[in-house]
């Protein structure tokens, strides 16, 4: 436990002196990582955590975003509130959804979550098309003038302040009773029944928690990256998400803090690159749902629980 | 009035018979080895996008579509042996044939662009009915469907391969106990699916265009047939594929085709808030 201790602050110092080391251009795209890895987190604190699967977590990121920018730039719907409270307002948006969708599919066992939450972000992406001149359409819109930060250091320091405080809080959580309660669901859902946890509502609980900090981080990226558009719902991103997570293992929050990191980096930075000068008819996409698909396989566990069972024997 | 009136009824029977062909196949898998296949849309398209290569690339036009139903085949042992070795593990049977169907349609994208193609009708001319002109490729394609979707009814229900598919669905362990190989149960209900999915795919591109996008409504279609019709009854999805399709050409005609996906979402939810089991399904 000490080790650890020591190694997270380590790791804290690190990345809050990136800003001495890195140039500019990387680090913007560092900070963007870490807003992308509280989405990974909170996607794991639904489906690593009580076993569901959701195939819709996109639809709370762009829900977020996509408020959080509508209330903060006066040219959309004539309101203009603080960043600040536009961001969190994002946040309950996105727990709300997430509260009347889950009481809905929740209830019944099953497959029927996965089947519901696979449609939401078309649903959503289609109303960006339908109310274009509120949303934008395709091309989304912009809220320079209006966001939170101006200079990409202070960018930085927030996407990494909001990193920290988002998996404090969800460690917190797993960690707490509920996180227990959670897990019980998980593993047998009839056990956890007989012991007298009302499952539903713990499901419930933990799709509203995770939709709420999607919805915040989708808000952030929006004021990190000053446009608001349709990719935010969209399913590259779902997959991205669900890689990230399965690569670091599922239901641990460090494992999938681990694997964003590394994947998003790796698709932002140098695979495109990678690809276009192999010169095979493949984009990167593919490379990457390719490595889901071996990594589901051949390790489902994912990289933290082998290394913690490396580490034990 | 009368007009569109007949316009919905004939076009939701093509719709519906073309739709519950996905449906039934996706019904199926899920009842007997209860896997969710993500990528049972991708079945769909390829076969349409592999008759189009090869008619367009001079091969016989039959030849061609039973190749393309060849390659549907094969996907869907593709599926059954990607999803063998997880097959406890749901979360991660749902992410590898999720993972599959995007692959696969990132494969087509790159290869063939956005755009969309479609097979020459092998049936031409047209019907008129009351002033409603309607090709007799819609009409053959509406046959095949309902003869198809009668013909798999009847295998399930009155064969012995049907009835041992049935006891695999009912409870696999059991079926094993009485001798039954179910993992050659697993392989013929995948393929035959995924064939019939193909076919579906091949009928569409002949009436409307296809493109690597399909996949996935055809997807968010079964997803909502087989929820109306009960997860795992085959004659749900059957009945419930013709509820949806007059569903869908309604909203099209009358509401345009952005509000598709909508309605479908807001009639599953529906039925999850009435009545979570389905029209025609049954308490586990």
């Amino acid at each position: 436990m000490k080790i650890s201790t020591l190694f997270a602050v380590l790791l804290i110092l690190i990345s809050a002196a990136l800003p001495l080391v890195i140039p500019e251009a990387y680090l913007y795209l560092i900070g963007l990582t870490y807003l992308f890895a509280i989405i990974v987190i909170s996607w794991d604190l639904m489906v690593g955590y009580t076993g569901q699967v959701n195939l819709g977590h996109t639809t709370f990121v762009g829900l977020g975003a996509y408020i959080a920018a509508l209330l903060q730039t006066p040219l959309r719907i004539g309101i203009a509130v603080h960043p600040a409270v536009a961001i969190i307002v994002g946040g309950l948006a996105a727990a709300l959804v997430g509260f009347v969708i889950g009481v809905i599919t929740l209830r019944l066992r099953g497959y029927y979550f996965s089947l519901v939450t696979a449609i939401l972000p078309l649903v959503f992406m289609q109303t960006v098309f339908i109310w274009r001149d509120v949303f934008g359409g395709e091309e989304g819109f912009s809220i320079a003038g209006y966001a939170l930060f101006d200079t990409t250091l202070s960018k930085y320091y927030f996407a990494l302040i909001l990193l920290l405080v988002s998996l404090a809080a969800m460690l917190k959580i797993v960690r707490s009773r509920i996180g227990l309660r959670f897990m019980a669901v998980r593993d047998s859902e009839e056990l956890a029944e007989s012991i007298g946890i009302d499952t539903t509502r713990y499901k419930v609980l933990a799709f509203i928690l995770s939709s709420f900090f999607a919805g915040i981080a989708g808000a952030a990226i929006v004021n990190y990256r000053y446009t608001v558009g349709p990719e935010l719902y969209d399913i590259p991103l779902m997959l991205l998400v669900i890689l990230s997570a399965v690569l670091g293992g599922l239901g641990t929050i460090y494992g999938p803090l681990i694997g964003s990191i590394v994947i998003y980096l790796a698709k932002n930075w140098w695979l495109r690159d990678l690809i276009s000068m192999a010169s095979l008819p493949i984009n990167d996409e593919i490379v990457l749902y390719a490595i889901l698909i071996a990594v589901g396989i051949l390790m489902p566990r994912g990289f933290f629980h082998e290394l913690q069972d490396r580490l034990k024997h | 009035m009368i007009d569109v009136l007949l316009k919905i009824i004939v076009f939701g029977a093509v719709v519906g018979g073309i739709w519950g062909l996905v449906a039934s196949g996706f019904s199926l898998i899920f009842g007997v080895s209860r896997i969710l296949n993500f990528a049972h849309g991708a079945a769909f398209v390829c076969s349409a996008y592999v008759a189009f290569m090869l008619i367009s690339s001079g091969v016989n036009v039959y030849a061609s579509i039973l190749a393309g139903l060849a390659v549907s085949g094969l996907l869907g042992i593709l599926v059954y042996s990607l999803t063998r070795p997880v097959r406890k593990n749901e979360v991660m049977v749902i992410i590898v044939t999720l993972a599959l169907a995007l692959l696969i349609q990132q494969i087509l994208l790159v290869n063939f662009g956005d755009r969309g193609i479609s097979i020459i009708p092998l049936v031409k001319g047209v019907v008129e009915l009351n002033n409603l002109k309607v090709t007799n490729m819609r009409v053959t394609s509406f046959i095949l469907a309902v003869v198809s979707l009668v013909s798999l009814d009847l295998v399930i229900s009155k064969t012995s391969i049907g009835k041992r598919i049935l006891a695999t669905s009912q409870d696999s362990e059991a079926a094993m106990l009485i001798g039954i190989d179910v993992e050659r149960i697993f392989i013929l209900v995948m393929v035959l699916s995924s064939i019939l999915a193909g076919f579906a795919g091949i009928l569409y591109a002949q009436i409307f265009a296809i493109s690597p996008e399909t996949s996935l409504r055809a997807l968010i279609y079964a997803f909502a047939i087989v929820i109306l019709g009960g997860l795992g009854s085959l004659r749900g999805s059957i009945v419930s594929s013709f509820i949806v399709g007059y569903i869908l050409v309604v909203t099209i005609t009358f509401l345009g085709a952005r509000w598709s996906e909508f309605v479908m979402l807001l009639a599953i939810v529906t039925i999850l808030v009435v009545k979570p089991t389905g029209l025609f399904g049954v308490e586990e």
